[in-house]
């Protein structure tokens, strides 16, 4: 590999690295939200805890 | 959404640098187009160190407040922290196979203290991973967070001086062997991948600590829910105890 | 001042506890000694026939089986509390939290001073080092090893000692945190063996003890933290 394949090789993971983690940020932070709105959505529909004994 | 916008602004801005210091700056005299590689390599290394700081003072801010938004703060630099660190060394790898010849060596102080900080943070994570509960997990990271804050320097002096008597001239001091053609150039594209990475670092730090936050959310109701479902259990037993008798 | 002796009665109280232990139940400590004495053995499996390779090598030998059988040592003086549930009894104990880390960790230091001490007549043999002249700072050159790596190994193995996985997390943690214990220490004994030509030997003793000052003081600040939960 020429001097410019490392170049590159350097340039490109690193800021393909952060890319990819940027994106997989996104998608764990909206699986996330969804989990959350979803826990909600069934705590307001069960209506107040039974309490049992 | 004013993070959207952070978002942006960094990827431009990293394009912009990544131009800057692939095109725009002329190729270093002495390390050829090699020396390009330290843009990004730098400016990794920098916010890596700066992550785990904001790992430790979190940590002890935690120790102090017992607030689990501290530790989520802690663990989310921890985790980009890792990644940056992670990109130094490649950067590093991608330099030193050109310009020394060999992807690793043992006399580059700052190489070898990198690696020790990938491998400090990484046991961090995983620390993290193994507790369940979420205060003794907090304080558990903040302990380990705090020694290995204050274990930096002293690797960072005890590399330096290994090195000591056996400096061979092949893997000399890298700023010595820097000749760039044009200095203002060199320190602007520098400063500016510097600037570039910290705006995205800002970005994904907001973005992971908003999931920490959730992440704890979700596993609190889980919690909830099993103490509550282990306490209905337990009174439909008492109650099928009862009728039985 | 009476604070002071306290904590100190409470800390050597704590430390002659774990040495009795120790040796009452003596298997644990004697094979964790014999353990040491085997990785020597296999280096020179590994490094092996050629004397001179395994001399050069020797230091860092002799400083890798201290660093595995303390790994071993400061997880065997938390079991202990676990297995009998005297944790938590520790923990509801009205006592300074530092004396109970101070008792442990000079009960750490003592059993890794011993373990290098018995490793040093076996790696001059194995390797062929003369040690002669050389044995006090050798000694010296343990002794704050032993002392920095307790101190870290105290807190580290307190931590966890109740966790899922255990046996490998208190070596993950603890070996990037002792990499410059372990430089130190090799370059000090190195040093030490060839009679210090060039006066090396204070400023790596000194960079010993200061990671042992810096270890002690996060340790003894942490370590309450830990029995807490």
């Amino acid at each position: 590999m020429t001097d410019v394949g490392f170049v590159i090789a350097g340039y490109a993971v690193i800021l393909g690295g952060a890319a990819l983690y940027a994106i997989a940020l996104g998608r764990r932070l909206r699986a996330a939200r969804e989990t959350s709105m979803k826990i909600r959505r069934d705590a307001e529909a069960a209506g107040p805890p039974d309490r049992t004994a | 959404m004013k993070t959207r916008i952070l978002g942006f602004v960094g990827l431009a801005a990293v394009i912009g640098a990544a131009v800057f210091g692939l095109v725009v700056v002329p190729a270093d005299l002495n390390q050829g187009d090699a020396q390009r590689i330290m843009y990004p390599h730098v400016a990794s290394a920098w916010l890596g160190e700066l992550s785990f700081g904001v790992t430790a003072l979190a940590g002890i801010g935690y120790l102090w407040r017992r607030d689990l938004r501290l530790d989520a703060i802690a663990h989310a630099a921890a985790e980009v922290g890792v990644l940056f660190t992670a990109f130094a060394i490649w950067g590093g790898m991608m330099w030193g196979r050109p310009v020394w010849g060999v992807y690793w060596q043992w006399e580059d102080p700052r190489l070898a203290t990198t690696a020790l900080l990938l491998a400090l943070g990484i046991g961090y994570l995983l620390l993290r991973r193994l507790s369940d509960d979420p205060a003794r997990r907090a304080t558990r990271a903040a302990v380990v967070g705090i020694i290995a804050a204050l274990d930096i320097p002293i690797i960072h002096f005890s590399v330096i001086w290994w090195r000591g008597l056996h400096q061979t001239p092949t893997f000399g001091d890298p700023s010595k062997l820097l000749n760039p053609s044009a200095p203002g150039l060199f320190v602007i594209a520098l400063m500016g991948m510097l600037a570039a990475f910290t705006i995205v670092w800002c970005y994904l730090m907001i973005r992971r600590y908003q999931l920490a936050r959730i992440e704890w959310q979700i596993e609190e109701h889980g919690r909830l829910g099993r103490i509550s479902a282990a306490r209905r259990a337990a009174a439909l037993n008492a109650v099928v105890q009862e009728t039985s008798e | 001042m009476s604070v002071l002796r306290r904590g100190a009665a409470t800390a050597l109280a704590i430390a002659r506890k774990d040495a009795l232990s120790e040796l009452r139940g003596r298997q644990a400590s004697g094979s964790t000694l014999f353990f040491a004495a085997l990785v020597l053995l296999l280096f020179g499996f590994a490094l092996g026939p050629d004397s001179r390779r395994l001399t050069e090598a020797a230091p860092g030998l002799l400083w890798l089986a201290i660093v595995f059988g303390g790994l071993l040592t400061v997880a065997r003086l938390h079991q202990l509390e676990v297995e009998d549930g005297a944790m938590e009894q520790l923990a509801l104990y009205p006592v300074d939290r530092r004396a109970i880390y101070a008792g442990k960790a000079l009960a750490g230091a003592v059993a890794m001073l011993a373990l290098g001490a018995v490793l040093l007549p076996v790696v001059a043999i194995l390797y062929a080092i003369p040690i002669g002249s050389a044995w006090l700072p050798l000694i010296t050159t343990v002794a704050l090893g032993a002392v920095g790596f307790a101190a870290v190994g105290t807190a580290y193995a307190g931590l966890t000692v109740r966790m899922r996985a255990r046996e490998v997390m208190l070596p993950l943690l603890m070996l990037p945190i002792v990499a410059p214990l372990l430089l130190a220490a090799v370059k000090a004994t190195t040093v030490a063996l060839n009679g210090d030509p060039f006066g090396e030997l204070g400023a790596w003793l000194q960079l010993l003890a200061a990671f042992d000052i810096v270890m002690l003081v996060a340790g003894a600040g942490t370590y309450g933290f830990l029995l807490e939960d």
